[in-house]
């Protein structure tokens, strides 16, 4: 199963392959049968109403949850029980829906832990990189202050910042434009741009669908736990059915 | 290599003038420990080294409370198994009692490793009645073995081969030793790489793990180093006491003042556990003779930091001068220009 996804990313290796995957909690089932590939170097943007099993997918991707059917393969390797903190170190980013920052621990502390834990680093090696990272991510000035007195923008720019620490190869965002002005929100979407522009492979949900629309060459539509479109990004909003779930717009 | 180049020359600093100061004056403390046979009387020798105790006790509790969630009530579990291996080396099998107080923490790690083995898939409160019924079972245990004369207690009448100024030469040595592994190990910890991972574990373990940080090692490994570093306490106490029961041993009192020390100072900071330490060792030394009521005031004491001062007394101090004694913090000092 192969999205008809288009421009530069087409051609290049595949980075991450989920197939078949499920998730249920009880009788609950939250995820079925969803299969994707992420290529190497390109953002897929995934949408869906609240409930659609995104964050559910995250979490089985990033390893906080196991599937209850199906595979993941990332940069070559199937992915079998390994916990969250292996998944980071082979490369796997990710950031929160609500920020979950180290609030006792300053801003660039924050970074020196992803860097240096999931990096794989001794601590001074990581010194450089970090610094450079807050300063890309606007938060240079704020290196030194404590993470729980941040604004909700810069926790969700250190969010950001973190993960990237770590020079993951693929990169997990969950709704980081989320609570923001326009302007604020326009500023992430310059950030994540910047971020790809530089081979990092994004996969990002979210609810603000300019912002994604913006960045993502192609777009995966989850509604009650199933795939239901999946194209590049102009395609899969004039669906009617993406239309009729997404929307609420009956056609 | 995917990412950003770096284009910062970051300069970190994390030494402090305060924590320069702290440490010429912790180590002029531990020589003033050392030296105490030859200036301090018998009974200031006793108070110092249950002093000693309760700050190593604390500060263990504190590393694994105030840094790996893991709330024991059951401490007395290792300091008590401790000492009694080491009554048991040193009276039964002729160790010298001297070299028996490093060998016994082998008991201990022993003890830690089941334990551990057996509770650390239980959440908070269901992990600390866990680790007390641990505790309990050891001292029902102790009370019916008779290698170690059962619920009687043993007496350590080696030390009698040593005069007292010797006995107290040898205990202080241990307690300065037992200071420089316990608050002086725990300050490397914490300055060292897995400083920075057990402080993002003590804030945030969900996002410690997605940030590759090993949380279910490192909480047991610092079950493993709280349970030899409250035995070491629980073996040179004993040996200044040079009589040991299963009562005493095992006593719930130990957890009880681990628990006030750590919440009145300040959990999660080294510099807490000196100040509750120091709190309690005079309370107890002032009050103590007011018995029940002096218990229900400390209890008081200790609800009311609870409530208003999360942080204990040393969150309050650090809040009005920002000069910690045992400064962790990585500042970066330069690469913050725009």
């Amino acid at each position: 199963m192969e999205g008809s996804s288009e421009g530069v990313a087409a051609a290049s290796p595949t980075l991450l392959q989920a197939d078949g995957l499920g998730k249920s909690f009880g009788a609950n089932r939250v995820l079925h049968d969803v299969s994707f590939t992420v290529r190497r170097g390109e953002v897929l943007g995934i949408l869906g109403p609240n409930g659609a099993g995104k964050t559910t997918l995250f979490n089985l991707i990033s390893g906080d949850l196991r599937p209850n059917s199906g595979t993941i393969r990332f940069d070559g390797h199937m992915l079998g029980g390994e916990p969250p903190f292996r998944r980071a170190r082979l490369g796997i980013g990710r950031t929160y829906q609500i920020p979950l920052p180290y609030g006792g621990m300053t801003t660039f502390e924050n970074l020196l832990v992803s860097a240096s834990f999931a990096g794989n680093k001794s601590e001074s090696a990581v010194y450089d990189y970090c610094a450079t990272v807050l300063e890309e991510c606007e938060l240079g000035g704020k290196a030194n202050k404590m993470a729980d007195t941040l604004t909700l923008l810069d926790r969700k720019r250190l969010e950001l910042a973190r993960a990237l620490a770590a020079r993951p190869k693929l990169l997990l965002l969950d709704e980081i434009a989320g609570g923001l002005t326009d302007d604020e929100g326009r500023d992430l979407v310059e950030l994540v741009r910047k971020i790809r522009d530089r081979g990092i492979t994004i996969v990002w949900i979210e609810h603000v669908l300019h912002a994604l629309m913006a960045v993502a060459e192609r777009v995966m539509v989850l509604d009650f736990g199933e795939k239901i479109a999946e194209g590049p990004p102009r395609e899969v909003i004039e669906d009617p059915e993406v239309k009729r779930v997404y929307m609420g717009i009956e056609v | 290599m995917t990412g950003f180049e770096s284009t910062v020359r970051a300069q970190v600093r994390s030494q402090t003038k305060s924590g320069i100061a702290a440490m010429i004056i912790g180590i002029a403390l531990l020589v003033a420990l050392v030296a105490m046979p030859w200036w301090a009387s018998q009974g200031t020798i006793r108070s110092v080294v249950e002093l000693c105790c309760y700050i190593a006790i604390a500060q263990m509790w504190n590393l694994l409370a105030g840094y790996g969630g893991l709330v024991s009530v059951g401490q007395q579990a290792f300091s008590g198994v401790a000492a009694y291996a080491m009554f048991a080396l040193a009276q039964n099998l002729g160790i010298n009692p001297f070299f028996a107080v490093p060998l016994c923490l082998i008991a201990p790690v022993l003890l830690a490793v089941p334990t551990y083995g057996l509770l650390h898939r239980l959440d908070g409160p269901y992990f600390a009645i866990g680790t007390w019924v641990v505790a309990e079972v050891m001292r029902l245990l102790t009370s019916n073995f008779s290698y170690v004369n059962a619920g009687a207690g043993m007496s350590l009448r080696v030390m009698t081969q040593y005069s007292a100024h010797e006995r107290a030469i040898g205990v202080s040595i241990l307690c300065a030793l037992m200071l420089l592994i316990t608050v002086g190990g725990t300050y490397w910890l914490l300055r060292s790489r897995y400083g920075l991972a057990l402080t993002a574990m003590r804030d945030n373990p969900v996002s410690a793990a997605s940030q590759g940080v090993n949380v279910s090692r490192l909480r047991f490994l610092l079950f493993i180093a709280g349970a030899a570093g409250t035995g070491l306490a629980g073996a040179i106490y004993f040996m200044a006491q040079l009589r040991i029961t299963p009562e005493a041993a095992y006593g719930p009192q130990w957890a009880t003042v681990a628990i006030f020390i750590v919440m009145i100072g300040g959990l999660g900071s080294i510099e807490g556990v000196l100040v509750g330490s120091i709190i309690y060792f005079f309370a107890d030394r002032w009050f103590g003779e007011y018995g029940a009521t002096y218990l229900i005031v400390l209890g008081i004491l200790t609800l009311i930091v609870a409530l208003f001062a999360r942080q204990g007394i040393w969150g309050l101090m650090s809040k009005v001068v920002d000069a910690p004694w045992f400064p962790t913090r990585r500042v970066l000092v330069s690469g913050e220009s725009r």
